[in-house]
């Protein structure tokens, strides 16, 4: 017994590690793009004092980047699962992924 | 046959496994309306039909971890083999009717709970019924992650709270993130994160869940002799899972989207998008490692996680504790119901007929069961409706006068 709580701990632990990372880091990058969006367009998309903020395109462009980083993200997401139903698994050997047998 | 009694109850689980997944997927998009009801549950059917489809993977030894009625390779054991198999037959039959009466009730109940547990249920209670205790596997031989507790178990406890924990803190960056930008600017932005998430969430449940019934399915092929290899799943069983999958989400299980997406936190879009995107990870990257997981604990842990995660959230716990014990008993009670099952079947002869009178029985609960739902009917018109009744003082008043 003392064996299966010590082996599941560490495949949660595992779970709990790449979960925060991908559940928790994406939506955080996803939330920057959406703020650095806000900044990009100035106006009455963010809280402000007086006058009216200027739009900043740096912040449209920062925020356009988050979301491509996340967009990659999750299609890399959906290719893992495609990949593992036909038994096979992705390589990132060559930088970039690549379909190898498992 | 008694093949065709369990091919077609196998797909009733299939239909009853989709319609209460949906939640799990759409209910915080419903809530949230980032997709209407309609269009969500559609998006949802359809990403778990192509994800069934790619699920590939050997489906018969999902059962192996929990009862012993196949050897390693997923062929059923040889003493079970008589008679075209109709021990074995029985045994799965009855084991998918407790699945499905349990599904079943705790839809009309409207409380989510796991399907994957109900299905584990209804074999072992029906498998012990028939073979005795000692054909289950509780604990595998120690060395490795295997057995009742160690693949069902322990997994059901510990994932809602590894997903909780990826939730809130992914709520709580989040709103540490945004802090300041406009209301109406996040909210748009978050839903088409969360239609993203959401969608995620429907393709892994696809690819896990419609396995559970391939291989129950296969497995009853290779006891009735209709198919020997253990490696492969015939096409055409591949084809009607999916569909039966689809089409039980597509049908939408409104009451328990209801209680996911209003009853237990009330959801605004950057929770949404904090607890799919959580509850998408950990599926995923459990059952990468080999967990049979349940979508439905891990939704339900990602959506409490979300509220604890943003600053002044209501989360309705004494709801949370109603499915917390319905999640415990899931496995004891589709268990005594198989076990039920096989017992009736048994003592009628424990061949066809008996196959044939415990299908009535299912018939007979579920369409009492549906009337019962008909008297107080949740549906798209009402799914997002406020959680709470309005106070009875103003009724109590015009009684007086």
């Amino acid at each position: 017994m003392r064996q299966t709580l010590s082996l599941e701990a560490q495949a949660i632990w595992k779970v709990l590690v790449v979960g925060l990372i991908l559940g928790a880091g994406l939506p955080a990058l996803f939330a920057l793009g959406i703020r650095s969006l806000a900044y990009g367009q100035g106006g009455e998309a963010e809280a402000h004092g007086a006058g009216t903020p200027t739009p900043h395109p740096l912040g449209r462009a920062i925020g356009v980047l988050c979301f491509a980083i996340v967009v990659v993200a999750v299609a890399l997401g959906i290719l893992f699962i495609v990949v593992s139903g036909f038994g096979k698994e992705l390589s990132f050997s060559n930088i970039y992924p690549t379909i190898v047998d498992k | 046959m008694i093949l065709v009694l369990v091919i077609v109850v196998a797909l009733a689980f299939d239909f009853t496994n989709g319609f209460h997944d949906t939640a799990n997927a759409m209910a915080s998009s419903i809530a949230t309306r980032a997709l209407t009801p309609k269009v969500a549950v559609a998006l949802s059917g359809l990403l778990n039909l192509v994800g069934a489809f790619l699920s590939v993977e050997v489906a018969l030894t999902v059962t192996n971890a929990v009862v012993k009625i196949q050897n390693k390779d997923g062929t059923p054991k040889p003493d079970l083999l008589t008679d075209g198999g109709s021990a074995l037959l029985l045994i799965i039959l009855a084991g998918l009717i407790g699945a499905i009466v349990w599904n079943l009730l705790t839809w009309l109940i409207g409380l989510p709970s796991s399907s994957s547990h109900a299905l584990f249920g209804g074999l072992i209670g029906s498998t012990i019924a028939g073979l005795g205790w000692s054909a289950v596997n509780w604990n595998g031989d120690g060395s490795k992650i295997d057995g009742v507790i160690g693949k069902v178990i322990l997994p059901a406890v510990l994932s809602p709270v590894v997903a909780g924990v990826v939730a809130a803190t992914g709520t709580w960056l989040i709103y540490r993130i945004v802090v300041g930008v406009a209301a109406q600017y996040t909210d748009d932005g978050f839903r088409w994160g969360q239609i993203g998430s959401a969608s995620l969430i429907s393709l892994a449940h696809g690819t896990n869940d419609a396995q559970k019934t391939m291989g129950v399915i296969t497995l009853a092929l290779i006891a009735s002799g209709h198919w020997t290899s253990p490696d492969s799943i015939p096409f055409w069983v591949k084809a009607v899972c999916a569909i039966a999958i689809a089409s039980g989400t597509y049908l939408g299980g409104w009451r328990i989207i209801r209680t996911l997406g209003k009853g237990l936190v009330e959801i605004v879009p950057p929770q949404g998008m904090a607890a799919d995107s959580a509850s998408a990870s950990v599926i995923l990257v459990s059952s990468h490692l080999g967990f049979a997981l349940s979508t439905t604990h891990v939704a339900t842990g990602s959506i409490l996680g979300s509220g604890v995660g943003k600053p002044g959230a209501t989360v309705r716990w004494r709801v949370a504790g109603r499915m917390v014990t319905a999640w415990v008993i899931t496995l004891p009670s589709a268990g005594i119901v198989g076990a039920l099952m096989w017992w009736i079947a048994d003592v009628l002869g424990g061949g066809l007929f008996g196959a044939i009178v415990i299908t009535m029985l299912l018939l007979a609960a579920a369409i009492g069961m549906y009337v019962r739902s008909r008297r107080e009917p949740v549906h798209p018109g009402n799914v997002n409706d406020d959680w709470e009744k309005p106070a009875p003082s103003a009724v109590k008043q015009s009684v007086s006068v």
